[in-house]
């Protein structure tokens, strides 16, 4: 019933694995930094209260000082937030119109295969960057961190990463409906990282002052890795909103590319 | 019941008219051509008719089966192949690994069998592959699930001349055993090798549905006659002479007669060079439909010129 789930995710294992290793390897990188960073003196607090008080709540950077803190603003704040946040949506923004544009998609679709199943399936196939990343990635992270003597809690770890799926599945959705609206792949996968990339800033410039609430469509405001990290707070009604998001977004795909010409 | 109805099927892209009121139905067991020259609507068509894009008005029944309901058009599936023009694949999988693909979606029966025929090179990615080796692909996995009706467009492009009376004989082969195949193609000459039957399209509406055989006595044939000394139109009083010209040595006209009176009127005549062909498409249009095609400038030519190129291909294959 998944064939087509198969083949594309058979199709992104290479890349996934050479994505992992790489953000791993530079995960490893960071956490080799930290010991000297920490022992080298520097005031931490008197750096984080010289930015303004929007910067050091959306970044997280008052909690620099220890591992956990300083793990959550260089690797999980920027690189799991921003950057894999933007891959996720490139990747799916490619799918559907790349299928449709190159004509690959009306070979496929003339199989038995209904447009609904179609597309879910492609979507799914997204799971294998998302699943691979989140669990080769906390190993190196862990293991990086033992290595250099410090501790981390493995409860924290295990949920940044388990709790960042909903926000890539909410990323990849909307990657998926742009490819369904839009007739050409590049322009759907350009508008899919600019959209979240804008809604990344506003999210993060508007935390904590009297705009705070212009983030609220952004999928960054219902994930957030420092306070899993720093403060094991786990925010379990985000990540069901993020859910219900992604899974909105697969069935206005789903509508849209019932209407599509191929 | 036939195979494909298509009833008034009309596409309008904003202003664009691509298909305009098409109606023709195609029985069990014919192969049926779909003729005309480039951009005058039969890949949009095709598309429209197999329910990829949304028809503006009209419809067409896959086995009976409106193909606007996509749940009917799932159940007229199975028995389908389609071969899309310029077929694309992915580049980063081989050919076996995209035929296992397709077979795990419909089956793959006469896989082996059909790759007996076309060959292309199955261990090597598709990226590698030559236009060829990508159709020979696409006509494996148009045909492996043995459906009961096959719709290709443009099959034979890019298909060396061997390979294309390959093609040729397979479909006759195929028509034998109660396949049915619906193919469109601009040149004159393919389809009157392999169809029975050939609707002719132009400018998105359909102006001739006929037999192949009655198609080619209202297409007559191009005949070029050098003889010494030179042809006058007056000379040559045998029926079914069309546009008589003389340049230079060289007599010119469309022949729809009788060979016989030809041969015989030509007999008394001293024939340095005599050459009787296939008449372009575009010939067949302006003699017998009142008009060439509305291509613009820049289009006419080619296909034309590819025309020609097939025709003397095929003869030579």
């Amino acid at each position: 019933m998944v064939e087509i789930t198969r083949y594309e995710a058979r199709r992104r294992v290479r890349g996934t694995v050479a994505l992992s290793l790489g953000v791993g390897l530079f995960g490893l990188l960071m956490i080799a930094l930290y010991p000297s960073i920490a022992t080298s003196g520097v005031d931490f607090a008197a750096y984080a209260e010289s930015l303004p008080p929007a910067v050091q709540a959306g970044f997280g950077i008052d909690a620099i000082a220890t591992v956990e803190g300083f793990l959550a603003v260089e690797l999980y704040q920027f690189l799991w937030l921003l950057l894999l946040g933007l891959y996720v949506a490139y990747t799916a923004g490619g799918t559907i119109a790349g299928d449709i544009e190159s004509g690959r998609a009306e070979l496929l679709l003339a199989a038995p295969i209904s447009r609904a199943r179609f597309l879910v399936e492609k979507f799914l196939s997204l799971l294998v960057p998302v699943a691979v990343l989140n669990l080769v990635v906390p190993l190196f992270v862990y293991g990086g961190v033992i290595a250099v003597g410090e501790s981390l809690s493995a409860t924290d770890l295990l949920a940044v990463h388990v709790l960042s799926v909903p926000y890539l599945l909410a990323c990849a959705g909307f990657g998926l409906f742009l490819s369904t609206l839009v007739s050409r792949a590049n322009v759907a996968q350009r508008v899919a990282i600019a959209t979240v990339f804008a809604l990344f800033l506003v999210d993060s410039v508007t935390a904590d002052t009297d705009f705070e609430w212009l983030g609220v469509l952004s999928p960054t405001r219902y994930y957030n890795p420092t306070e899993i990290l720093v403060e094991s707070t786990y925010d379990v009604t985000g990540a069901v909103v993020l859910l219900v998001a992604g899974a909105v977004l697969v069935l206005a795909s789903v509508a849209s590319f019932r209407r599509t010409d191929l | 019941m036939s195979v494909l109805s298509v009833r008034g099927l009309t596409k309008r892209y904003g202003d664009t008219l691509a298909a305009e009121d098409l109606s023709f139905d195609v029985e069990r067991g014919e192969v049926f051509g779909f003729l005309g020259p480039n951009g005058a609507g039969k890949t949009t068509t095709i598309r429209t008719m197999l329910g990829f894009h949304a028809p503006t008005a009209g419809t067409a029944e896959l086995f009976g089966h409106d193909v606007r309901e996509e749940g009917e058009l799932l159940r007229a599936k199975p028995e389908l192949g389609y071969l899309p023009g310029s077929p694309a694949f992915d580049g980063d999988v081989t050919g076996r690994g995209y035929l296992d693909f397709h077979a795990r979606l419909k089956g793959d029966e006469r896989r082996e069998e059909l790759l007996d025929l076309f060959s292309p090179p199955l261990d090597r990615r598709i990226r590698e592959y030559s236009t060829g080796n990508k159709q020979m692909l696409g006509l494996v996995q148009a045909f492996m699930h043995d459906p009961t009706l096959v719709v290709m467009d443009e099959p034979t492009s890019g298909l060396d001349p061997l390979k294309q009376e390959r093609f040729n004989q397979f479909v006759r082969e195929e028509r034998d055993r109660g396949t049915t195949v619906f193919l469109s193609s601009h040149v004159l000459g393919e389809v009157r090798r392999i169809c029975d039957r050939v609707g002719i399209i132009r400018d998105g509406r359909l102006v001739a549905l006929e037999d192949v055989d009655s198609l080619l006595d209202r297409g007559g044939k191009r005949v070029r006659v050098h003889a010494d000394p030179p042809l006058v139109a007056a000379e040559l009083d045998v029926p079914g002479v069309v546009d008589f010209e003389r340049l230079g040595p060289e007599a010119r006209f469309t022949f729809t007669g009788d060979y016989d009176d030809l041969l015989a009127a030509l007999s008394t005549h001293s024939v340095v060079d005599l050459e009787i062909e296939e008449p372009p498409l575009e010939d067949v249009f302006m003699h017998y439909y009142g008009a060439a095609p509305d291509d613009d400038a820049g289009d006419a030519g080619a296909p034309r010129d590819a025309n020609r190129e097939a025709l003397e291909g095929a003869g030579g294959g």
